[in-house]
């Protein structure tokens, strides 16, 4: 791999007996959108506050395009961060508070304005110079805070929960016109979420954070395809999860839970291991009963506009299953129904892998 | 802004008579004020304004007036000036003697006034400071502080401080952030502050009482002195006028910020 433009090395903060941040090792290319996600408190925001020299590290190097950036002042490393609050400065019109970090360059009055004005456009504010932010929506707040960090052009767009404040239709509109934002100015980008959503669809890699740690790097495709720990797979996206044992020697084997067997991509295990099965809800199909490698009863039916949500009673336990909405009326609740899937969905892991076993 | 509660007829009831209560006295001096009588009386026949003319008559009370209008401004100015770099250290900063500190300021708020007063005496007896105006001063600082203090502990705990890291971040230096963010986000508070602090001190009389010499006699020590003597409308007259400017003061503060938002701390 190619020398990170920003890198972190062995980066922790540490209060009293509590590591809040431990060994962060990540190298960020240049012009990457990077998402650390992870539940709260898993020091995500921490190590998204030390990059930006808010908080100061317990230990480690903080590298920005080879020059060590650890003990900088905030006001000298120039990097450019959105709040989650936005932190607009209440007094000042949007253009006075996309102006500031240019007035603080001490660049000239009039390559201001036209750098405010340029920044506007791209955010798609340049009607609302004028006003003050108690005067705008959420959505434009954060544009406005956008805009203000952009402007002036940092090495590194440090983003913290940068869409937890805005409504759902909302986010999710934020989320593209991000990433638009982002791919047109081409900076490096550090976003913190708990949004999974969030974090797959709009990353180029994502690293998932638990209790401190780094757990996972990945692209967001294979870090849902192959999450690396139960953890993960259950935080990212949803995921059917059973207990089973395995059947037969090595790769010939099958999974095996109360009798039933699963059919699956098989691993090198041991005859009679215990282990962990996990399948994403998507990758099982409702068939005919008869027609499907197990039986059911549906439970529960939910409808969630673009797809059919249905919980499954079957012999080795209760089983989501979603169906897209093709438009035709699916099965109903009390139904008996079948339950396929591609022998290659269905992960098996030794239930040791689950971490609460020795 | 909290929704309001609809109050019901007794609530309404108990809260007419707490206004009235505190309303009825101004009320019936400013009334007063306005006798041709030579007597304390509310006028029922013809209004007059002797009696403010009658103040412009004893230079005495124009000199204190003066005075205490110096001695508030400069007081009041003087626990702003000491009261802001206070309270960003206490709410700012974790130091040992923090929590003394904080009640050390705000000390003088429990210490009555005249005790203050005849503590103040003595020691200017001991150090031959009697009759100084800056002295006088000093001691007026002391009682005010704890508003200043209070107000702006309040507009800072309201602070949304990403607001300063923001600054802090675009490249600012700490005392720029202070100055381009926190003080005008803060300001509120501190006008409030000055402007308590201000009428606290113009109206002090206890403690001046015994602080004050014949050269720095304040408006409100002139007036008890006057009235001791002698009970004519003219103190009606005088009250009337320093009722009218702080009710002016008050107007202009919150047509600037809203009396809530400085008083309450709301945001």
């Amino acid at each position: 791999m190619v020398m990170g433009f920003l890198t972190l090395e062995s980066l922790s903060k540490i209060y009293g007996d509590l590591a809040a941040v431990r060994d962060v090792d990540l190298s960020v290319a240049k012009g990457e959108f990077v998402s650390l996600l992870g539940p709260s408190g898993c020091g995500k925001t921490t190590t998204l506050q030390m990059i930006a020299g808010l908080v100061e590290p317990s230990k480690g190097r903080i590298m920005l395009d080879g020059r060590d950036i650890t003990r900088l002042a905030p006001n000298k490393r120039g990097l450019g961060i959105v709040f989650q609050s936005y932190a607009l400065f209440p007094h000042m019109t949007v253009a006075e508070n996309v102006a500031f970090g240019l007035e603080m360059r001490n660049v000239p009055k009039s390559e201001r304005a036209e750098r405010v004005r340029t920044m506007l456009g791209l955010v798609h504010l340049g009607q609302l110079a004028e006003r003050y932010p108690r005067q705008l929506s959420g959505g434009q707040r954060q544009r406005v805070a956008i805009a203000r960090a952009l402007v002036i052009q940092p090495p590194v767009l440090l983003l913290d929960e940068p869409l937890s404040n805005l409504d759902a239709k909302l986010r999710e509109e934020m989320q593209f016109e991000l990433r638009r934002i982002q791919q047109r100015v081409g900076t490096t980008t550090i976003m913190v979420t708990h949004d999974q959503a969030e974090a797959l669809s709009i990353s180029d890699r994502v690293v998932v954070m638990e209790l401190g740690r780094m757990t996972q790097i990945d692209a967001p495709y294979r870090l849902y395809e192959n999450p690396a720990t139960p953890f993960i797979s259950s935080f990212v996206g949803k995921m059917n999860r059973l207990d089973g044992i395995w059947r037969g020697a090595g790769a010939s084997g099958h999974a095996e839970i109360a009798g039933v067997k699963l059919p699956s991509e098989a691993a090198d295990l041991a005859d009679g291991q215990a282990v962990a099965l996990s399948i994403r809800p998507e990758k099982l199909l409702l068939r005919q009963v008869g027609q499907g490698r197990l039986d059911g009863t549906i439970v529960n039916r939910f409808f969630l506009g673009s797809y059919w949500l249905f919980t499954v009673e079957t012999p080795v336990g209760v089983i989501s299953v979603s169906v897209p909405n093709d438009g035709e009326e699916p099965a109903s609740e009390g139904a008996k129904v079948a339950l396929d899937w591609q022998p290659a969905s269905l992960r098996v892991e030794p239930a040791s892998a689950r971490g609460d076993a020795a | 802004m909290s929704p309001m509660q609809k109050n019901g007829p007794i609530a309404l009831l108990f809260h007419t008579l707490v206004v009235i209560f505190m309303l009825a006295p101004l009320v019936v001096i400013c009334l007063v004020a306005f006798t041709p009588e030579n007597t304390l009386s509310i006028p029922t026949t013809s209004f007059s304004l002797r009696w403010f003319q009658a103040i412009f008559v004893h230079p005495d009370f124009v000199d204190s007036f003066v005075n205490s209008l110096w001695l508030a401004t400069l007081a009041a100015s003087i626990s702003v000036a000491l009261a802001v770099p206070a309270a960003l250290a206490i709410d700012r900063y974790q130091f040992p003697g923090r929590d003394t500190l904080n009640a050390l300021f705000l000390s003088p708020l429990i210490i009555p006034h005249l005790v203050l007063g005849v503590a103040f005496l003595r020691l200017f007896a001991l150090i031959g400071a009697t009759g100084s105006f800056a002295w006088l001063v000093a001691t007026h600082v002391i009682v005010i502080t704890p508003y200043v203090l209070r107000l702006v502990m309040a507009a800072l705990s309201g602070l949304d401080r990403s607001a300063e890291q923001a600054a802090l971040t675009l490249g600012a230096s700490h005392w720029t952030v202070f100055r381009r963010v926190t003080a005008p986000m803060v300001l509120p508070g501190i006008t409030g502050g000055w402007l308590l602090a201000f009428i606290n001190s113009f109206d002090e009389l206890t403690m001046s009482i015994f602080v004050t010499s014949p050269q720095t006699v304040t408006l409100p020590v002139r007036m008890y002195m006057y009235a001791t003597e002698s009970i004519d409308p003219m103190m009606a007259a005088v009250s009337a006028l320093m009722i009218a400017l702080t009710a002016a003061a008050m107007l202009v503060l919150d047509r600037a910020f809203g009396l809530d938002k400085i008083l309450v701390g709301q945001k």
